[in-house]
């Protein structure tokens, strides 16, 4: 019982808490909330695993910005107090629930059956000074580059979305 | 500390936003179940960096990369949910059925 | 001789077309005309035909091949003998009367060329199946005289009782059409043949074994009881009292119903070669005359009367058949034809004179209103009672002593009875007719002169005719010319039957005449045995309410199963088969309703289906 599998276990268990939460939660904002913790347990386990980077960026983008534009989603949108599942026939849930929890018996199955038994790699190894490296100095520029574009079109097109349609 | 356990968690998030994606009626929430399972995704790209054959940073840079394909997608669903919305005048998943050809399934 | 027979059977089909082609046509003095001209050319060639026979002592043979079966020929031919000669003569005499008659009884009616057209046919038909030289040409007249005897009964279709009539007279006639159709079966199976002339042949030589010709024998009779309206077939033919009298007279009296005497007749060597069906012939003929004669004591339908008279008296034909009297069956059937002819006729003059009334006991007083009716009427009930020099007295007489001769006294005794019945039931009918006064509070009409004329025919005839059996057989000697039936003629019967027959009628009139001489007397309550008896005759034995509950309502029955059957079982594997295509449709346009997580689902179910599918049997090899 090392301190990591400790850490490991309490995110964990948030992280899955949240996700099940957000599932079974009847109002959307209760939902979105639930998400958002979920956002946060997944970056502690970045911490965990030495991507503090991605962990800063996780708790930015999507415990921030992500779950805000989902709250104007909801916002924007009008909704019933509470999520009614019961008009879409019994017959669908069960069978999403099903097949979720089949595909979910298939990925475990792979998973364990696989022979994992490798050691960590070194903790020098993921500063945020070598990931810099790497992005920039070993064939990711173009990509990243890429990126910004397809940043501006989503922001472009979301924009030219969701305008008001003017009256003709 | 095993990789297992990474990806146990990683597949049990997936399989609940799979869940969610499949049943849930408000458009939000699909959304945010799509969300969760790139979130899973990323799990198992930075865990695989931590404990994989080649122990390296190219996960995070995947992961940054996942993370930012994501932002932009769920900016340009709300912008659809919100265009979507406008024109039925309303978010709930079942009612957009334009996929059905509507000339002879009107039932 | 051949063109003139063609002739004879083609003048009423000519007569048929005409009329059934101009149904619409206004005017009723042609359309008479052409039915009464067409039958009386039939009767005038007929005459010429019966002369020159009896001249000559020929017979007519037209044959030609029709079919071949293999190695058989069946040919369609006719064949005019003695029999045949006298039974074209009798139609197309009695049809060409009860034309004339029509035109005066049914000058009111809507569909006056139909009847005509419909008489027409009949007349074709019935001359048809007495020419026919073979079994098989016999059955298809047999059955289209079945079908206009149908037309007829069922002329005012509009009243529910014609319609019923006519199914009933339809379905129980078909009884013995079955039976007889077996027996026609029968006969190409053992003999090979259809020729009369084959069958005869082949009973004489012995060909088919005694079984066989018992079998043929009664099949036969079947069908003749079920068109003679023998007992227990009887049922349709008071029924069929429904349709217009003048067809009661030519159909249901004078020809058609003798279709069944004629059979027996022409097919006599089978019935000779058998005992049995001899016996069965007669007994059943003698039971249907006193059963038929006890019924018409009690009915109060003029008409009903006269059917139950007519059943007895068939009845009579066939006793004297079923005792090898062949002469004498033929003879009661000729005159039978004339007095029964006139019996109906007069009768519908009556029903005419009263409104189309035709209950007996609102009849009366008509003795003294119109007297040459009366007169008429009372010549064809002597003829039916059997009183000298009446032509039934002669034929009547030759009867009982032929059952005589023949040794069933039982049905001796049964037949005298029955002569007293038979004088008893006709004199109740007459008194209630012309004697006392009315009953009812309508005035007369006149009767037409041109329905008096064939009453006045046929009463001559009903006269006269018994005088070619007297003082000298001619009409024996005539029909049994060149036949080997002739080896029948026995010696002769005593005497005294025809003074006791004479007896019984003249009690049987006496007694009559005595109870119904001031007319219909209202019932008084009748109790006991009297009273017992009376209910059963008046409810016919309880025949027809016996059929209903035996084969009438478990038929239905059956029919309401093989409904419920059909409706539920068969219609629900067929509305089953139907279903599950649809079914399974509608689960696959359910998968198509256009809802993104539906097919997501489903990309889902399919994906996971697959990877079981590829990687399961990794886990059991």
């Amino acid at each position: 019982m090392t301190g990591e599998f400790f850490a490991f276990f309490i995110l964990a268990i948030c992280a899955i808490g949240g996700a099940v939460f957000m599932i079974h939660f009847d109002r959307v904002m209760h939902m979105a909330l639930s998400l958002a913790f979920t956002f946060f347990a997944i970056a502690g386990l970045f911490f965990l695993l030495d991507a503090e980077f991605v962990a800063v960026i996780q708790i930015l983008i999507y415990a921030g910005a992500v779950s805000i534009l989902m709250l104007f989603g909801i916002m924007l949108t009008k909704h019933q107090e509470k999520e009614q599942t019961f008009t879409r026939t019994k017959l669908h849930q069960w069978l999403s629930f099903l097949f979720a929890l089949g595909f979910l018996a298939i990925l475990m199955s792979v998973i364990y059956l696989a022979p994992f038994t490798l050691p960590a790699g070194d903790q020098s190894l993921y500063s945020v000074n070598k990931l810099a490296e790497q992005l920039f100095k070993s064939g990711y520029v173009l990509p990243f580059e890429l990126t910004s574009l397809l940043l501006l079109v989503a922001l472009i097109g979301s924009i030219i979305l969701a305008k008001k349609e003017e009256k003709e | 500390m095993q990789i297992t356990s990474y990806l146990a968690l990683a597949a049990i998030l997936f399989s609940i936003g799979l869940y969610g994606v499949l049943s849930k009626r408000n458009a939000v929430i699909v959304l945010f179940s799509i969300e969760l399972m790139l979130n899973a995704v990323n799990i198992n790209l930075v865990a695989f960096s931590k404990y994989g054959l080649n122990p390296s940073v190219t996960g995070h840079i995947f992961s940054l990369f996942t993370i930012t394909v994501a932002a932009a997608e769920a900016a340009v669903g709300i912008a659809i949910l919100l265009a979507l919305y406008r024109l039925r005048g309303t978010s709930n998943v079942d009612e957009y059925d334009s996929l059905k050809d509507e000339s002879d399934l009107q039932k | 001789m051949r063109w003139i027979t063609l002739t004879i059977l083609l003048l009423p089909l000519l007569s048929f077309l005409l009329l059934i082609g101009g149904r619409k046509w206004r005017s009723r003095g042609l359309v008479a005309g052409i039915g009464v001209l067409t039958s009386y050319g039939a009767f005038h060639l007929s005459s010429y035909l019966l002369m020159n026979m009896i001249q000559k002592k020929t017979q007519v043979v037209i044959s030609m091949p029709w079919l071949t079966l293999s190695d058989q020929v069946v040919h369609l031919g006719i064949k005019i003998g003695a029999l045949q000669a006298v039974m074209l003569v009798l139609v197309s005499l009695v049809s060409c009367l009860v034309q004339i008659y029509s035109w005066g009884y049914m000058r009111d009616d809507e569909r006056f060329p139909v009847f005509f057209a419909y008489l027409g046919l009949f007349t074709f038909s019935m001359l048809g199946l007495v020419s026919s030289a073979n079994l098989l040409q016999i059955y298809i007249f047999w059955e289209l005289v079945g079908l206009c005897s149908f037309l007829l009964i069922g002329y005012w279709y509009y009243k529910p009782e014609a319609r019923d009539a006519a199914k009933k007279a339809f379905i129980v006639t078909r009884i013995g059409d079955v039976g007889f159709f077996i027996a026609i079966l029968m006969i190409f199976w053992k003999i090979g043949s259809f020729e009369l002339d084959a069958v005869s042949k082949a009973v004489s030589t012995g060909t088919i074994s005694g079984v066989w010709v018992t079998w043929i024998a009664i099949l036969i009779l079947i069908g003749a009881i079920g068109k003679s309206g023998q007992f227990p077939l009887h049922t349709w033919l008071p029924d069929a009292m429904e349709g217009p009298t003048p067809v009661s007279a030519l159909i249901h009296a004078a020809t058609m119903v003798t279709a069944g005497i004629y059979l027996v007749a022409a097919t006599f060597p089978v019935f000779l070669a058998s005992s049995y069906a001899l016996d069965i012939v007669s007994y059943i003929g003698g039971f249907t005359a006193i059963f038929a004669a006890c019924i018409a004591l009690v009915q109060t339908d003029i008409k009903r009367v006269l059917a139950y008279s007519t059943v007895s008296q068939l009845g009579y034909m066939m006793l004297a058949l079923g005792s090898k009297g062949y002469v004498e069956g033929i003879f009661h059937l000729v005159t039978h034809g004339f007095f029964k002819a006139l019996l109906f006729l007069a009768a519908g003059a009556v029903i005419v004179s009263l409104h189309h009334e035709q209950d007996l006991r609102k009849m009366g007083g008509l003795w003294k209103k119109n007297r040459g009716l009366a007169i008429w009427f009372l010549i064809g009930c002597f003829a039916l009672v059997g009183l000298p020099p009446f032509s039934g007295f002669f034929s009547k007489d030759e009867i009982l002593q032929t059952v005589y001769m023949d040794g069933r006294i039982g049905l001796f005794v049964l037949a005298l009875i029955t002569v007293f019945l038979t004088a008893f039931y006709v004199f109740r009918l007459y008194h209630l007719i012309f004697a006392g006064t009315s009953r009812t509070e309508q005035k007369n009409t006149p009767v037409p002169k041109v329905m008096m004329v064939p009453i006045a025919i046929l009463g001559l005839l009903s006269t006269l005719a018994g005088f070619v059996q007297f003082p000298k057989a001619y009409f024996s000697s005539f029909l049994l010319q060149g036949s080997k039936l002739a080896s029948l003629t026995s010696e002769a019967a005593p005497a005294w039957i025809g003074w006791v027959a004479v007896l019984f009628s003249l009690f049987g009139v006496g007694l009559a005449t005595l109870l119904y001489w001031r007319g219909y007397q209202p019932a008084k309550p009748r109790v006991g045995l009297i009273g017992w008896a009376h209910r059963i005759l008046e409810q016919k034995f309880y025949i027809d309410q016996l059929y209903h509950y035996v084969f009438a309502l478990p038929l239905k029955g059956l029919g309401y199963f093989l409904i419920g059957w059909d409706r539920f079982v068969v219609g629900g594997l067929v509305r089953l088969v139907g279903l599950v295509p649809v079914g399974l449709s509608r689960i696959a346009s359910m998968l198509q309703n256009g809802q993104t997580q539906t097919y997501a689902l489903v990309s889902l179910i399919g994906f996971i289906l697959l990877v079981i599918g590829v990687t399961v049997g990794r886990f059991f090899s």
